[in-house]
This record gives structure tokens, C-alpha cells and sequence, in this order.
């Protein structure tokens, strides 16, 4: 296979080539020449108008389906939307069932990609079952292949459990990824707590439900760490899943200042909804964390601008029909996101494309210990294709499941294709 | 012919002024009918309604059927238990197979908020709330404004405080709305926990003190209390509630002007209301019955017009 692709601008800021428009010529997956009217020769030839190239997308936070749930998502049908999506590498969380707290289970899922062009990571249950009571066996998970542990849909409740996971995991230099929530202020909750959710008659999530565990887990990071023995790697210890609250990005701005080894992301899905648009009860806007306040969503842009947060996630969560066309309260809590996260973010965070790209490439595989990917002749590629001021309309989901409230919407920053491990793809 | 602005009775939220002084209205015209030795009239003789139950209830359902039948419509009534919805057939199965048979509106109670709203996208009948969850409990709210105009006339200025579980009630809700529409002053009073966090933004005076509230009140609005809410306390005890947020016909009887006392039922009695109180000449609550059956007969009979 052999494609010529004309007139591309190089986004990669760790390439001299960065901001160039330039030829680039893919030969069965290796990156052959990069250069200024390259000539066809043979290749398949795609036109730029607009195309832009970076390393291939890195998305932190996937829901797995498989195995247990494949009616709503399987192994294949996650890689084809993140391939949709731009997504050459995506990081599965572990709440499969059985759960990813076994070598089996994580063999399972690693092996899963099957040399196409979407890499798949096995973050590993902190606890079996995900129950938060006994430890995975964590080290030898690592040891494994395990590219980070959290109990994913689960944030971890109890503070002796986390301490403990932080302290044994930091001699790995190993990343533990959490969602803050006291379960116990959200319970029973179905939406942010605030004037919407009072009109609704729709218990509410308090902002501070994210905000006291997020202080918690901050104070037991900083704990683990005292008297620490461990090097400093300068990379972070733990990972906070999903941000979405105002006084949450202050709390990790503070902890970054301090130099506590914390690191986290958001949900592009976050920039596009807040509280007050559930006034329809659709249930394609029930997600956890819940969308916010405006000043909520204002202060996670700046945060994201200002880099307290670091990464973009699609926190793809497949759900089938049954569990999404119902009552509010008996919905499950999700959106798929892995086809639309782009588009969304390029819509709705402000964020310059150099910057945006950052927070799916560079960064999230620096937090990860991945190796950073990079245009380079000669080298296997592992590149993203996209329009990024090009409309399209998501007519088609090619997820398993379609709960998303972008179904039938115009968005801008459309995904033309993807190259990885061989494996090439073109979507236009 | 008067006309309402929407097609399903969905909540107090979504109608107009004007809708409700329209239901206010024909629904005194309908009181007057089931006055007289003859109750009934053929209105909705073409119609029929199913009374879809998905929670307990006693008054709202006989009184939603007697309405029906009062408007000579047919009547077919349909109860499940609790969370029977969630564990086998949906409730768009339920209602479709109900719809089946040719019914032409549905009157339904659910658990869950927005229950009706999501029906009434999906299906063609009308839909009647009948009360969803903690969200709203519209015919509630419009015989309660019904009763207080009755006693009290044009509610413009009035000061009806709202006493008991803010937290939980979809009739507080409801009240809220319907009130402030008509032009009306509102309190709520009752226990810290019990009181939404943001309810003041609806513009809503926040009290905790009920003998202040009957002082401030032209009319008290007073909750059904329960102790526990899926398994979740809210304050410490019965005895407790009833000793500091109760009313008994000595708090009433001392604020020293009129005062009107309403409880949409099911009293406890001795707990929120002590008998001597809802049996007093302060209280509206047998009234609040009577025009219940008045006023969803001219929800039905306009929302059949539509």
C-alpha cells in the first residue's frame, strides 16, 4: 500500500517541520518521505485542501464493554469509532466483566487490536473486582503490561485503599488514574445540584462531592509522597479523571504549584452541555460527572488554556437502547464520545489547534510513560489526518451503541484518517 | 371557546397565566355540575382514559376517575407496584399496549421525574401528570389555587406558606409555580435538610420557624412528612418534626387573624398536623377534595378540546 498525501500542514511541535505544508508519501505503514512535490509514482493520492497531519490521538479514558457487555461495545467495534474518531491509541478502563484485575483478563484486551491501526491499553483494576476492598496484584499487572490502574467507573472510596495504592505504586513509577466523587453526597443523584436540577425535581450531585474527594485524594497523594524514598520522575503519580468543577481545576492548580506529581483531564462532551440544558429530561445528557454551572464550565476552559489540565478525553461510554430510552433516574449515566471528542473540543474550548493537539498527543502519552510519537521519515507511522475548520454532519455512529445528543448535529473538525501499525485508514 | 397552550398537562412549569385562570375558571363551571342531583354531563363521551399508576394512590386516582366519569368518559385504570417498570416491561411498552385499545389520554402517576415528558414525545395520546416523582403534581397545584381563590378570592398579593418536606414534595413544586403565576407571595418552611439548596432562586422566601410562617401566612400549605426517603434520613425523629415543625389549632388560633390551613392528604395525623388542627374551622382540606374532582374535569375536558 503506498499513498501520497499532498499539500498537508504538519502539526507537531517537537518536529522541525512543525506549521509546514508539505508532500508526505506512506509506504505499507512507514512514514517513506516527507518533502515538497513529492511525485505519485503509483501511490493512491489524497488532496490537502486544508489537511493537517499530527501524531496519532492518544484518548485516556474509554469504557470497555468487552468482555461482558458486547451487546453495547465490542473490542472491534471500539476500534472502528476510535479510528472514526481519530484514535490511534486508546486506554481502556477495566470495568468489563469480568473485570481487568487478572493477567488473563489484560492479555485479553491488550491482544485485542490485532495489528490494525487503534493500539489498545489495559489500564488494570486497583482492587479485584473493582469492589475497592482487596488490592489487584499490582506489580505483577505492571509487570504485565498494565499501562496504568484505576477502578474507572468506580472512584475509589475509601481513603486507607487509595493511600495505600499510591504507595505501593510509586516505586513502579507507575500512574493511578481516579474520578473524584463522594458516592455517599451523590447517591441517588441523577444531575449537577443547582437551580436546574431543583425545577426538575431531579436529585442533585453537589460540585462538592468532586471537590471534597479531589482534596482528599490531594492530601493522601502529598502524604504517600513525605519521607518518600522513591526518585522523582517529574511525572505524575496520580491522575484525576474528568475534572468538571470550578473550585476542582483551583484545587489542582494549587496541588501543581506545590509540586505534588498530579496531573488530569476532562471530557470534551464537558465543553458543549451544562446544567441548565437537561430541561428536556433527555437522557443522552445524563453523564458523571454531571454537566455543570456556567461558571463551572467557564473556569474549566480557563483551565484547560492554562494547562492545570492536561488532557482531552472522549469518556466513551457505550449504552444500548434499553439502558438509555427511559425514565431519567433509571438511565444509565454516558455518552459515547470517541467519534465526536475532536470535533467537540475544536467547537467549544477555544483552545489554538497546537494547544488542543497537545492535550491528544504529547501530553497524555507523557503521563502515561508511552513513547511520544513523532513525524519522522523512515519511521513506522502513527499519524492522525483531519480538517480541523471542516463541518460535517454525524449521521452515522459507527460505536455499537448511540447514545449521544450529537446524532443528526453539524459539528466542526472533521477526522480524514489514520495510519498506525501498519494499518491504514481514509475516511472521506 | 377558551383554549389552553399545550397539549399534555405536563407540569405547572409549562403552562401560562392564562391557562390556568382558563382551567380556574371552567373548573368552577364543573363544580356547579357535580352540585346537582345530576353529576353528570356527556362531554367526553367519545373519550377514553386510562389511569396509568405506577405509585400508590388513593385520592388522586379516585379522584381522577370520578372526574372521567362525572365527563361520561370510558375509564380503564391500570396499577403496578413501584420499580416493576425498571425490571421487566418498559414503561413505552406498557403504555403503547395500553394505547392499543384506542385509549385516547393518559392520566399517569410515576416515581420518576419527567416520567410524563418523556412519554408525551413518544406517543400520540394526551398525557395528564398525575404527579412524577419529586418534580411536579400540576392538578394538585390547580386545585390548591382553585380552593385558596375560592376562600380567599384573587390571589394576587397573598401570602401562602408552604410547610413540611420542600425536599421531596412535587406538590411544593407545583405549588411554587402556580402560585408565583398567579401572582401570589410564597414561603417555604421546614427543616434545613429538608429545603433545596437553591429553591430561594425560584424567588421563594425560605423559613424554619413555623409559627413565624403562620404569623407571615394568609394561608398554610402543610406536606405529608416521611422519615425516611430511600433510605436516607433527613431529620432525627417523628416525635422530634412534631413537637418543632407540627401545627396544632393552638399555634393557629394564636396567630390572631384569619388563617387557612390546606394538606394535600394523606394527613399523619399527629405528626405534621395535629387533629385538632385539620379538623378546625381553619381548614380547607375536605374542600381541597371537592374541587380536586372539579378541577381534573376541566384539565380533561379542555385538554380533550386540543
Amino acid at each position: 500500500m503506498k499513498v501520497l498525501l499532498r499539500s498537508v500542514r504538519i502539526i507537531d511541535k517537537a518536529s522541525p517541520l512543525h506549521g509546514q505544508v508539505k508532500d508526505l508519501l506512506l509506504e505499507n505503514g512507514i512514514l517513506t518521505q516527507i518533502g515538497d512535490g513529492l511525485a505519485a509514482d503509483g501511490a493512491e493520492v489524497r488532496e490537502g485542501n486544508g489537511l493537517c497531519v499530527s501524531a496519532g490521538w492518544i484518548d485516556m479514558r474509554v469504557a470497555s464493554r468487552d468482555p461482558g457487555y458486547e451487546h453495547k461495545e465490542s473490542i472491534e467495534s471500539v476500534q472502528e469509532a476510535a479510528a472514526r474518531g481519530g484514535f490511534t491509541e486508546i486506554v481502556l478502563l477495566p470495568n468489563s466483566r469480568p473485570v481487568v484485575d487478572s493477567k488473563d483478563t489484560l492479555n485479553y484486551v491488550r491482544k485485542g487490536s490485532n495489528g490494525g491501526p487503534v493500539v489498545l491499553h489495559a489500564a488494570a483494576a486497583v482492587t479485584k473486582g473493582t469492589d475497592g476492598v482487596d488490592f489487584t496484584d499490582m506489580i505483577d499487572l505492571h509487570t504485565s503490561g498494565a499501562v496504568a490502574f484505576t477502578d474507572g467507573e468506580h472512584p475509589i472510596q475509601n481513603a486507607d485503599i487509595l493511600l495505600k495504592a499510591l504507595l505501593y505504586l510509586s516505586p513502579l513509577n507507575a500512574l493511578l488514574m481516579n474520578r473524584a466523587e463522594d458516592k455517599q453526597l451523590t447517591l441517588f443523584g441523577q444531575m449537577h445540584e443547582g437551580v436546574s436540577s431543583t425545577l426538575l425535581g431531579l436529585k442533585g450531585m453537589p460540585a462538592l462531592a468532586e471537590e471534597m474527594m479531589l482534596s482528599r485524594d490531594l492530601k493522601l497523594l502529598e502524604y504517600a509522597l513525605e519521607k518518600s524514598t522513591t526518585p522523582d520522575t517529574g511525572l505524575p503519580l496520580l491522575h484525576v479523571s474528568l475534572v468538571s468543577t470550578a473550585r476542582a481545576v483551583e484545587l489542582i492548580r494549587e496541588a501543581k504549584a506545590k509540586g505534588l506529581p498530579v496531573s488530569c483531564d476532562m471530557a470534551a462532551h464537558q465543553l458543549a452541555f451544562e446544567d441548565k440544558d437537561l430541561m428536556d429530561f433527555d437522557t443522552n445528557l445524563k453523564v458523571n460527572p454531571p454537566f455543570r454551572s456556567e461558571a463551572d464550565a467557564q473556569a474549566v476552559r480557563q483551565a484547560l488554556a492554562d494547562g492545570t489540565i492536561d488532557a482531552v478525553v472522549s469518556d466513551h461510554s457505550p449504552h444500548d437502547e434499553e439502558s438509555k430510552n427511559l425514565e431519567f433516574d433509571h438511565a444509565d449515566f454516558g455518552i459515547t464520545g470517541l467519534e465526536t471528542a475532536f470535533a467537540l473540543t475544536q467547537m467549544h474550548s477555544g483552545l489554538g489547534l497546537e494547544a488542543l493537539i497537545e492535550k491528544l498527543t504529547s501530553r497524555p502519552r507523557q503521563i502515561l510513560r508511552l513513547p511520544q510519537v513523532t513525524l519522522e521519515e523512515g519511521k513506522p507511522a502513527n499519524l492522525t489526518f483531519f480538517r480541523p475548520d471542516a463541518e460535517w454532519t454525524f449521521v452515522r455512529t459507527y460505536s455499537k451503541s448511540k447514545n449521544t445528543p450529537f446524532l443528526g448535529k453539524v459539528l466542526r473538525g472533521r477526522v480524514c484518517g489514520v495510519v498506525n501499525q501498519g494499518g491504514f485508514r481514509w475516511f472521506e | 371557546m377558551a383554549q389552553l397552550s399545550v397539549r399534555h398537562l405536563l407540569g405547572i412549569k409549562n403552562l401560562t397565566e392564562n391557562d390556568i385562570q382558563t382551567i380556574l375558571d371552567t373548573a368552577t363551571q364543573f363544580k356547579e355540575v357535580i352540585n346537582r342531583p345530576i353529576k353528570k354531563v356527556p362531554s367526553l363521551r367519545d373519550i377514553t382514559i386510562a389511569n396509568v399508576f405506577f405509585e400508590n394512590s388513593t385520592r388522586t386516582r379516585l379522584s381522577f376517575e370520578l372526574a372521567e366519569k362525572r365527563l361520561s368518559a370510558d375509564v380503564i385504570n391500570f396499577s403496578a407496584s413501584g420499580s416493576s417498570v425498571k425490571k421487566g416491561e418498559t414503561l413505552l411498552d406498557t403504555v403503547n399496549n395500553i394505547l392499543a385499545m384506542k385509549v385516547d389520554m393518559i392520566v399517569m402517576r410515576h416515581s420518576s421525574p419527567g416520567a410524563p415528558h418523556y412519554l408525551s414525545s413518544r406517543i400520540p395520546a394526551n398525557v395528564v401528570n398525575a404527579g412524577d416523582g419529586t418534580h411536579e403534581h400540576p392538578t394538585q397545584a390547580l386545585l390548591d389555587a382553585f380552593s385558596m381563590r375560592e376562600k380567599l378570592g384573587n390571589l394576587a398579593g397573598k401570602k401562602i406558606a408552604i410547610i413540611g418536606d420542600i425536599l421531596h414534595s412535587r406538590v411544593a413544586l407545583s405549588n411554587i409555580f402556580c402560585l408565583q403565576k398567579l401572582g401570589a407571595e410564597v414561603m417555604v418552611c421546614g427543616p434545613t435538610t429538608l429545603i433545596p439548596k437553591y429553591i430561594g432562586e425560584l424567588g421563594v422566601k425560605i423559613g424554619h420557624n413555623v409559627r413565624e410562617a403562620l404569623q407571615w401566612c394568609d394561608v398554610a400549605n402543610v406536606l405529608r412528612i416521611q422519615l425516611e426517603r430511600q433510605q436516607i434520613k433527613y431529620f432525627p425523629s417523628l416525635r422530634e418534626y412534631s413537637l418543632y415543625f407540627g401545627i396544632t389549632k393552638q399555634m393557629l388560633d394564636e396567630v390572631n387573624k384569619e388563617i387557612v390551613l390546606m394538606h394535600p392528604g394523606p394527613i399523619n395525623r399527629g405528626v405534621e398536623l395535629s387533629s385538632d388542627a385539620a379538623d378546625s374551622q381553619h381548614s380547607i382540606i375536605l374542600n381541597q377534595v371537592e374541587n380536586g374532582v372539579a378541577v381534573r374535569m376541566a384539565v380533561l375536558y379542555l385538554l380533550a378540546q386540543q
